[in-house]
């Protein structure tokens, strides 16, 4: 959650600064760069942190109005298929990466591998937090969850 | 495999997820890879078009556009415009369900989202409506169809997402919105004077309380100048404008209207952090699900299709694209909707030579109507579940309502001249008028 803000704050400044220098006739370049890394690690790491609070849209709460190991079993399952886009994100996202070496971003020169290492590391985040929901759910039960 | 029965396994694998629990994000991204397994395409190239989706500068809009309604509704800066509203419009006839409509005409305009618009009002006027005796299914209904105008009034989070990935002119869809938007809101506003609940009958506001809620709403209502003013004048991207936006509410509203809440900003900006990744992962899954959609062909078929059935009639053309998201608009989100049938839309749109922001604005309202349908009207699921009422209940009293809509969309689609009049006025480019070469003005297709 504070990182999501720290990126949020990062790029309201770095648009606003952008917006002052072009003003003033002598534009930053490079914080248009900057601008979207906040961005794009903002929505990787919110998704992260939106699974953990079971904060994501969802097509229905089916689940909700179930009990006992059916519903058990429903909640396991969406958070299996969860776990295994995770993993896909981890493992093709960094195949990706190693890919982005050979782009760079201009101006900077920075390789676009800097932005796509945000894949597996939304990943690796997603399935952390999927698997603490499975432990806590199996132990306590998917209805105590705090949503 | 054929590419016809790929297509239906992708649909159908998203659907069911999505159906079992599975959130829209992660169940679209989980039918894509499967279908991609079957394909020669290649499971990292998948991860590029995860990462393409938002990688548009215009998205950053959307972060923004949040961030104005978070600022605005946790600073209680809306109250005023709610006291505004009530100086207005209280005293008529079913005074409360006016105000809830006004209300959300002014909160339209100075944020994109419905969510937070369905959010002030159940707090804030729901409660005061259930005590003036209005039937609480008409309450849920009429704040969930009201919310919807924030999709129309400029600055609309779907119209950006709308122009950032059909290649529309963001400008000309806020203003082109703003007609549709009008209707909506008069449409409400007939509809509760002459069939919804007479509420309790108010004195007309004097001209002193009159002024005195105007000089209080005066700072917010500043907002909608900045965004629109921003881009008409060509000062400030949609973007740009956003930030302008929140420098606007930080520096000036706040410090005049609540100088208190500035203890709570760090929580807002990490929620509204937390919020804008939401809508945005969701792009950058339909995003992957409408590039393999399309590498799969599907737009070609379904354009195809349609342009079987329509030939080259626009309002044909239209009429079956507003049934197919109609049906779309009951089952999936607003915005991957847009993402998923984009080429869809931008081969009829070519086809048919309509004009694109015309088309834009025909989807957008008809999406925007998509909120407040069952299964998946969140805007409808929103209110019912803030105004502690039965979904069916509230589904019940929204129907009449639904005639509101419909009759919006077919205006905007028999009558493009009054929906395109606004950009045509402020912003020419933006709906392919050009310069006239021999002299002032433009000439407009």
């Amino acid at each position: 959650m504070i990182l999501c803000g720290v990126a949020i704050t990062g790029f309201t400044v770095s648009v606003t600064c952008d917006i002052v220098t072009r003003l003033l006739r002598s534009p930053w370049l490079w914080l248009q760069e900057v601008t979207m890394t906040f961005f794009i690690y903002g929505v990787f790491i919110g998704t992260a942190a939106a699974t953990r609070r079971n904060d994501h849209l969802y097509l229905a709460a089916v689940t909700e109005s179930m009990s006992g190991r059916k519903r058990l079993a429903l909640e396991t399952f969406s958070r299996l298929v969860v776990l295994g886009v995770a993993f896909c994100l981890v493992w093709f996202g960094y195949l990706n990466v190693l890919d982005g070496f050979k782009s760079l971003r201009m101006p900077s020169m920075t390789p676009l591998a800097s932005l796509y290492a945000g894949i597996p590391l939304c990943g690796a985040l997603v399935a952390l937090f999927t698997i603490e929901q499975l432990v806590n759910g199996w132990k306590n039960g998917f209805e105590a969850r705090v949503t | 495999m054929s590419y016809g029965f790929l297509i239906f396994l992708m649909a159908f694998l998203f659907l069911l997820l999505g159906y079992l629990g599975v959130p829209v994000a992660f169940a679209i991204i989980a039918s894509v890879l499967v279908v991609t397994a079957f394909t020669p395409v290649s499971l990292a190239s998948m991860m590029t078009q995860l990462f393409n989706g938002m990688d548009i500068e215009a998205l950053l809009a959307v972060p923004f556009f949040l961030l104005v309604g978070e600022l605005m509704t946790s600073a209680n800066v809306t109250t005023r415009m709610i006291a505004l509203s009530q100086a207005l419009i209280g005293h008529v006839r079913g005074g409360l369900a006016q105000v809830v409509t006004l209300f959300s005409m002014f909160f339209a305009g100075v944020s994109g989202s419905s969510a937070a618009d369905v959010a002030v009002l159940s707090r804030s006027i729901g409660p005061d409506m259930k005590r003036e005796g209005y039937d609480p299914g008409f309450i849920a209904a009429l704040i969930a169809c009201a919310a919807t105008m924030a999709n129309l009034i400029p600055p609309s989070i779907m119209a950006v997402v709308y122009g950032a990935t059909g290649n529309v002119s963001i400008g000309g869809l806020f203003l082109a919105g703003v007609v549709p938007g009008l209707l909506v809101g008069i449409g409400l506003m007939v509809y509760s004077h002459f069939f919804g609940p007479v509420g309790i009958k108010k004195k007309r506001a004097s001209f002193g309380e009159l002024s005195a809620a105007a000089r209080g709403a005066s700072l917010p209502l500043v907002i909608p100048v900045i965004i629109m003013g921003g881009i008409l004048t060509g000062w400030f991207t949609p973007t740009e404008a956003g930030v302008a936006a929140v420098v606007y509410i930080l520096l000036v509203c706040i410090p005049a209207i609540n100088r208190g809440y500035f203890r709570r900003l760090p929580h807002d900006l990490a929620m509204t952090g937390l919020l804008y990744s939401i809508p945005l992962i969701t792009i950058a899954a339909a995003s992957a699900f409408g590039w393999m959609l399309a590498y799969l062909r599907g737009p070609a078929a379904v354009s195809g299709w349609i342009a079987s059935v329509a030939g080259n009639d626009p309002v044909l053309i239209m009429l079956l694209l507003v049934g197919l998201f109609i049906i779309v608009g009951d089952f999936i989100d607003a915005i991957p909707a847009i993402i998923i049938f984009m080429p869809i839309i931008l081969d009829l749109t070519q086809n048919a030579s309509i004009n694109p922001v015309h088309m834009g604005v025909v989807i957008v309202l008809t999406l925007a109507f998509g909120l407040i349908t069952p299964p998946y009207g969140i805007c409808l699921l929103m209110a019912s579940k803030f105004t502690g009422v039965r979904f069916g209940r509230a589904l019940r009293a929204s129907l009449p309502i639904y005639v509101v809509f419909l009759g919006a969309i077919l205006f905007c689609i028999y009558v493009p001249e009054a929906v395109l009049w606004l950009p045509k006025q402020f912003l020419p480019q933006s709906v392919g008028c050009f310069k006239n070469p021999s002299g002032d003005g433009y000439i407009c297709p």
